[in-house]
């Protein structure tokens, strides 16, 4: 008989220690192969599984997040345009205004330049008009006055007519010596 | 008068036999190949507490995970990054699923030597650690054999650049060390690393219970002082024996991640380019 086998089936204890009971050795495999098989058909596919949700799931916060960042830059620079656009426009509102106003006071300034100088220029009319009137007037009577005063004086009658010439030549005469 | 089954007289230190500690005898079967006693029973208990924390944490896993399915997947991150990314590469993530195997039931069954009325470590038997070097063994050839084919064995014999007349030295010396004292080792320092553990903490359980429970059992005043300085001691063990348990609660988790990361390196000598 092997010596090896006998003295393991003799010493028992030292030898039985160091070698494997068959009947562990099978039952260790089976509970190993079970554990094997079943934790790398179920267990670690699922947590397999669980892992790529997680990251696609991160992946997907992370992206909507910067599509936030986009969307929240697009409105803060469409809002600071719109902000630009209002400067703008009440700029241009005051421009215009100014210009109208501008506008406004050369009207008013033009009219009122306008009107003075034909209310001057009525006046000057009239007043001329009233002069020569006046004039006109005058002549008519000192030519009747000096009619009288000369019939009266050399009291020799002429007709009307004749009259008329001699103080019109008269007034002629006195006028161009003026 | 003594709890335990290792039985003394009173005052004196119990005899320890190895039979004692490891000699289980079938609950079924017994005599056969399938002789199945105390430690198939834990090695189905420690299949089944593993497989219950694995499936309990993953199979309704949820994508922001609950404090269990944190902790089992730092596991797993601590198998799949610290172990087998890091030893072998990218390449060596189809292994996660045996390695995160492997270093949780290793560490469920070096557990059982310090959890309350189990009391002993499932890999402070020889089966356990050798056939998982078995497998080891089988999986490190084939994942050679997988990446090199039949060239993974002149690779892993021959060196290169190595003068003829030295490989007739080298040769078997790589043949050795390889194919034999890797497995061996592996299997051998598992189970010694437990069974050395399982003997310690036996050791200051038996004497906590000689001196504080054995020898004041047949207490007179006659032996006072005796039995007193031997009450001290007795303390002194039952510290110890608590000290133990924690140094246990180490040596498991170390054991369990050493097994599991010399795996790995087997696996990645076997699969890197021939050097």
């Amino acid at each position: 008989m092997d010596p090896i086998i006998v003295a393991v089936e003799d010493a028992g204890g030292a030898y039985g220690v160091i070698l494997p009971a068959p009947g562990e050795l099978l039952w260790g495999a089976v509970a190993f192969t079970i554990v094997f098989v079943i934790l790398s058909k179920l267990a670690f596919p699922a947590l397999g599984r669980v892992l790529d949700d997680r990251a696609a799931a991160i992946q997907g916060k992370m992206e909507e997040a910067d599509a936030k960042l986009v969307e929240a830059e697009e409105a803060r620079r469409s809002y600071e345009a719109s902000v630009a656009d209002a400067r703008g426009e009440a700029n241009r509102i005051i421009e215009d205004a100014k210009v109208t106003a501008e506008q406004l006071r050369a009207d008013i300034l033009t009219r009122a330049e306008a009107e003075a100088t034909s209310m001057l220029e009525r006046a000057q009319a009239d007043i001329s008009a009233e002069r020569d009137r006046a004039l006109q007037e005058l002549r008519t009577q000192v030519g009747a006055l000096s009619v009288e005063l000369a019939s009266r004086i050399v009291e020799r009658e002429l007709d009307t007519a004749t009259h008329q010439t001699l103080v019109d030549e008269y007034i002629q005469q006195l006028s161009s010596q003026n | 008068m003594s709890i335990l089954a290792v039985q003394a007289e009173p005052g004196e230190f119990p005899e320890i036999r190895l039979d004692d500690l490891f000699e289980f005898p079938a609950i079924l079967f017994d005599g056969t190949v399938f002789a199945f006693n105390r430690m198939g029973l834990l090695y189905l208990l420690a299949a089944g507490i593993t497989i219950a924390l694995m499936l309990g944490a993953f199979l309704n896993a949820k994508v922001v995970p609950g404090r269990f399915q944190s902790a089992m997947e730092a596991i797993v991150e601590l198998i799949r990054n610290n172990i087998v990314l890091e030893v072998i590469g990218p390449k060596g993530l189809r292994y996660v699923p045996l390695l995160g195997s492997m270093f949780l039931f290793i560490l469920v069954g070096n557990l059982f030597g310090i959890t309350p009325f189990i009391n002993m470590p499932a890999n402070g038997r020889m089966a356990m650690p050798a056939f998982l070097a078995i497998v080891t063994w089988t999986v490190f050839i084939a994942a050679g054999i997988r990446a090199h084919g039949l060239r993974y064995f002149k690779n892993a014999l021959i060196p290169s650049g190595v003068p003829l007349p030295i490989l007739f030295l080298l040769v078997p010396i790589e043949l050795v060390s390889t194919f034999v004292v890797r497995p061996l080792t592996l299997a051998v320092r598992l189970f010694a690393n437990m069974m050395a553990g399982h003997i310690l903490l036996a050791v200051a359980f038996l004497a906590t219970n000689a001196f504080l429970i054995d020898v004041n059992a047949g207490f007179t005043d006659a032996h006072f002082f005796v039995n007193g300085a031997l009450s001290v001691m007795g303390i002194l063990t039952l510290l110890g024996s608590v000290a133990l348990i924690g140094f246990e609660l180490l040596v498991s988790v170390l054991q369990a991640y050493i097994f599991t990361i010399l795996t790995a390196v087997y696996i990645a000598s076997s699969v890197e380019e021939a050097h």
